[in-house]
């Protein structure tokens, strides 16, 4: 049976997601021995990945990012395809601006489940109340986070898809059903309610048995002594400003700067390295 | 560079996020379930008597395990961990 890991990477005005893919497939492969597979519609000639799948970027709509101050085009609407396009029996998929840095992740190849994703997610700095981020809708519907989710080739995983195709391809009709206020279609709030279809709206779903640490995007990150160790600065709800370094812990970085910037530090190491 | 000079450890939430990252490496994967190292499992296992015994996993499945390989596998990873846990609690404490 084979395994690896798909990243989907569709640049946008602002961010270079081939590049955070390209860095985050180095990780994968030092901590999860995994190969790492892209989703992309941009030329790609370098060796990082065991397979470059090439695709249309297809615009979920756009998105203000604060870290930017601007609103980007996000290209994040093709997600619902991963199970068709995965060259793995078994896959874990993650967002291009996911953080490996532990070997936490395959655990979840071990688990028996057919499909797994995060049900809870928190700030790592502690700053952010969460409830509205864990939820979706104005009915505050549970929220599953489609930032990293395992997946075996299976009817259950496909339903899902599936499913989520649906909601993609009808996003007005469930924007409307869930009470959606933001027209942008998220797959976060897809997979939600594509976990409801599929569980027969029980909600009792299977999910990673931790929860999804994130950097918000007005927490500067930067890396720290080490490879896996980093460093968040934040002002806290007294207007003081502190920081907190982290090791060996994986975390979404929502703030897509800042992960850029360590990205091309990276890049710009390497390329010294090699040239010298 | 400059606002981090100026910025204070955070010590409150460094120590929620190292609970965080522990009790997620408590989390192992043995006999075709999920399990979680710690006092709860290890005093459940001492309870079976037999080798053989059928749990709930993590994900609420039953499962058959071998009860000694499995407590053996609990008791190395939660010692393991909480020996980790406890060495960055101590270099955390020393932060400013």
């Amino acid at each position: 049976m084979t395994q690896g890991v798909l990243i989907f990477a569709f640049n946008n005005e602002e961010t270079d997601y081939l590049a955070m893919a390209e860095w985050s497939a180095g990780n994968i492969r030092r901590h999860l021995n995994l190969p790492t597979s892209v989703v992309t519609n941009t030329e790609y000639t370098g060796t990082a990945f065991d397979h470059v799948i090439r695709a249309d970027a297809e615009s979920g709509g756009t998105r203000y990012f604060e870290d930017y101050n601007s609103t980007v085009t996000w290209h994040n609407a093709g997600r619902v395809d991963a199970y068709r396009l995965t060259p793995y029996d078994q896959t874990i998929v993650l967002d291009a601006d996911y953080v490996v840095a532990s070997n936490n992740l395959k655990r979840l190849l071990n688990a028996n489940q057919d499909f797994l994703c995060h049900r809870l997610a928190f700030d790592l700095a502690g700053q952010t109340d969460m409830r509205g981020l864990n939820t979706f809708g104005n009915y505050d519907m549970p929220m599953w986070w489609a930032t990293v989710m395992m997946f075996r080739k299976s009817n259950t995983a496909q339903y899902i898809f599936d499913s989520m195709q649906m909601v993609r391809d009808n996003w007005q009709h469930y924007r409307d059903l869930y009470n959606i206020d933001r027209a942008t279609y998220r797959n976060d709030f897809a997979l939600s309610i594509a976990l409801g279809i599929v569980s027969g709206h029980t909600m009792k779903v299977d999910e990673i048995p931790w929860a999804l640490a994130s950097v918000m995007p007005n927490t500067q990150l930067m890396r720290w002594i080490d490879t896996d160790s980093y460093i968040i600065t934040y002002t806290d709800s007294d207007q003081k400003l502190k920081h907190m370094s982290f090791e060996g812990l994986d975390f979404h970085a929502m703030g897509k700067k800042h992960l850029g910037d360590i990205v091309e530090t990276d890049r710009r190491t390497r390329l010294l390295d090699s040239s010298n | 560079m400059i606002a981090h000079a100026r910025a204070r450890f955070d010590h409150v939430a460094a120590k929620r996020v190292l609970k965080e990252k522990y009790e997620a490496r408590m989390l192992f994967a043995l006999a075709g379930g999920m399990w979680q190292a710690g006092p709860k499992l290890l005093t459940v296992l001492a309870t079976c008597p037999d080798e053989s015994a059928v749990l709930l996993d993590l994900y609420e499945t039953p499962v058959r395990v071998d009860v000694r390989e499995l407590e053996l596998a609990a008791q190395q990873r939660w010692q393991e961990q909480m020996n980790g846990w406890l060495a960055e609690h101590e270099e955390l404490r020393k932060q400013r």
